[in-house]
């Protein structure tokens, strides 16, 4: 004990014990104030040596660190990343295999860059892993303000596609995590952090609309809104449950009510909605799409090729239904292979988001929570919306989370191991009490009163 | 008197979460409490607290979240949890059958005696 003459040096034993290296810090903490706390208390006493007398009562630093490692150990998601791992895998076989005999490939099915995206994909998946997303919420200001410049950059950059600047789409993927993140530094703060947690999600949406992406606006939308409802009833803005809800709610149904007037208010939003629900009101023009979606399901079997016949459509499948290499490519999964098949894939991916929920629903730190229930969300809304997409309802257009699309394959799979990291390190996970470094520099004002 | 150590460790996730059952405490606070409760018999070392906290709130017993105290420094605060309060019950119930025992062997108890 007798070298060990400061809190500093003491603890710096006890953590020399510990394995984990991420742990260190977050634990010794704790005892680094308590150590502080006997100080105070020997040297109110009375006490010379308060110091030495504190270290002496916590014991020896090196029994203490030992078992201190014993009990914080990262929790390895083993199970979970294998079956990220194997879904996209199958993803990338069955995006190869479907479309392997077609005369011209899309660029996305193109094998080389598909296994390359596979790799991308998994190297993204292990760095999410194995991020440390405690310090992502600990600077979740310049977390925000990164991700809104880059989609500014994307806006004005980006190569446009179709008249849409090609990578907003997807970076407007991680807008929800960049939200949930932005949301956790509102805390505490009454009613400016509710206010700020609001606002805050304006920009992001703004850039989503700009692009334009209406699926990622309204997966931002809606995400937004089941984290603040989460916040309200945790009452991260210390105004009591009940009020934090009342207003959550209320913004809420302003901005879908604003947003209602003007979809009854647009011809075009009507239109659009119209033709989504019955495309075969305009079978040649807007419909054509879910029109011959909807054919090509009529024709499918359970189990097996469908029967495509020329009084149907007078070209193959893959020159008659748009997008049925990327966009719509369950769309040939049903028609090549089957329903069941397609039921299949559905409900592994299902079975991997219920398991990320539960969980997540467990999980005890509410940055983890939060950051993990953003990405469920933000899986689900994309199954969600392209298997509607898929059975001829393609009011928006998704890709399937780790099936559809190279990119999108990528950078879910770098979401799905940012929430692994999450239950990973769930023995360390802290809410920190204190609050992120303002960007502004504070300025106090002194104000002297002389007397005359 | 000096209490033997081994008496205290076995019963002092018992006790630690009793304290808990009360109120929400930090660790130091924690000690404190116990000191007092306790008249000064209770000595809890702060090394063997903190593994103790952690690996109960490992299993679910207790949650953590962190709080200014009332001198304006954060503190990690400790809550039983409703698994926690399930724990303690039944700990409770076991160590009352022990200790009741004990009592009995020490008293002199039940004698079966020339059956």
């Amino acid at each position: 004990m007798s070298e060990h003459n400061t809190i500093q040096s003491y603890l710096e034993t006890v953590a020399s014990q510990i394995r984990w290296k991420r742990a260190r810090p977050i634990v010794t903490l704790e005892l680094e104030r308590h150590l502080e706390d006997q100080r105070d208390t020997f040297a109110a006493e009375g006490h010379e040596n308060a110091e030495q007398m504190a270290l002496a009562e916590m014991g020896d630093p090196v029994v203490l660190g030992v078992k201190l490692d014993s009990v914080h150990r990262p929790a390895p998601q083993y199970g979970l990343l294998a079956l990220t791992i194997l879904f996209a895998l199958f993803g990338a076989i069955l995006r190869i295999w479907l479309t392997a005999d077609w005369e011209q490939y899309y660029m996305d099915i193109d094998p080389l860059k598909t296994l390359l995206a596979f790799a991308l994909g998994c190297t993204a998946l292990l760095l999410g892993y194995f991020l440390d997303y405690s310090r992502l919420g600990l600077h979740g200001r310049k977390v925000y303000i990164g991700a809104l410049i880059i989609g500014v950059m994307a806006l004005f950059f980006s190569p446009h596609i179709a008249g849409v600047p090609y990578y907003t789409r997807y970076i407007a993927l991680c807008y929800p995590v960049v939200y949930a993140f932005w949301l956790y530094t509102c805390r505490r703060k009454g009613w400016m952090g509710l206010m700020l947690s609001i606002i805050g999600g304006i920009p992001l949406a703004l850039i989503c609309v700009l692009t334009p992406n209406a699926f990622g606006f309204l997966m931002l939308l809606v995400t937004g809104f089941i984290l603040l409802i989460m916040a309200a009833w945790n009452n991260w803005f210390e105004l009591g449950r009940r009020k934090s809800l009342l207003s959550v709610i209320l913004c809420a149904a302003v901005i879908v009510g604003t947003g209602l007037c003007y979809f009854l208010s647009s011809d075009y939003s009507i239109r659009r909605f119209s033709i989504a629900l019955h495309p075969e009101q305009d079978p040649l023009g807007a419909g054509y799409q879910a029109y011959a979606i909807r054919k090509a399901l009529e024709i499918s079997m359970w189990f097996g090729e469908g029967t495509w016949s020329p009084e149907i459509f007078a070209y193959p499948f893959e020159k008659t239904v748009p997008g049925c290499d990327s966009d719509a490519l369950l769309t040939t999964l049903v028609y090549k292979l089957g329903w069941l098949p397609f039921l299949i894939v559905v409900m592994v991916f299902v079975a991997l988001v219920g398991l990320l929920v539960y969980r997540c629903l467990k999980h005890k730190s509410q940055l983890g929570k939060v950051v993990a229930l953003a990405v469920v969300i933000t899986l689900f809304a994309q199954a969600l919306c392209s298997v509607a997409y898929n059975l001829g309802f393609t009011l928006f257009s998704a890709a399937f989370p780790m099936v559809i699309g190279n990119l999108n394959t990528v950078i879910n799979m770098w979401l799905v191991g940012l929430v692994l990291s999450v239950f990973r390190e769930e023995s360390i996970a802290r809410d920190h009490a204190c609050d992120e470094k303002s960007l502004l520099p504070r300025y106090r004002i002194k104000i002297l009163v002389q007397k005359c | 008197m000096e209490l033997d150590k081994s008496l205290i460790s076995g019963s002092m996730a018992l006790l630690v979460m009793k304290l808990l059952e009360g109120s929400d405490m930090y660790g130091y606070q924690m000690i404190e409490e116990l000191k007092k409760r306790s008249d000064n018999t209770f000595h809890l070392k702060a090394g063997s607290l903190y593994p103790l906290l952690h690996s109960l709130e490992e299993k679910g017993y207790v949650s953590a979240y962190e709080q200014n105290a009332t001198a304006g420094k954060p503190r990690r605060y400790y809550h039983l949890t409703r698994q926690g309060r399930g724990a303690l019950q039944e700990r409770e119930k076991s160590w009352s059958i022990y200790a009741h025992a004990v009592n009995r062997v020490l008293g002199g108890g039940v004698c079966y005696v020339g059956a």
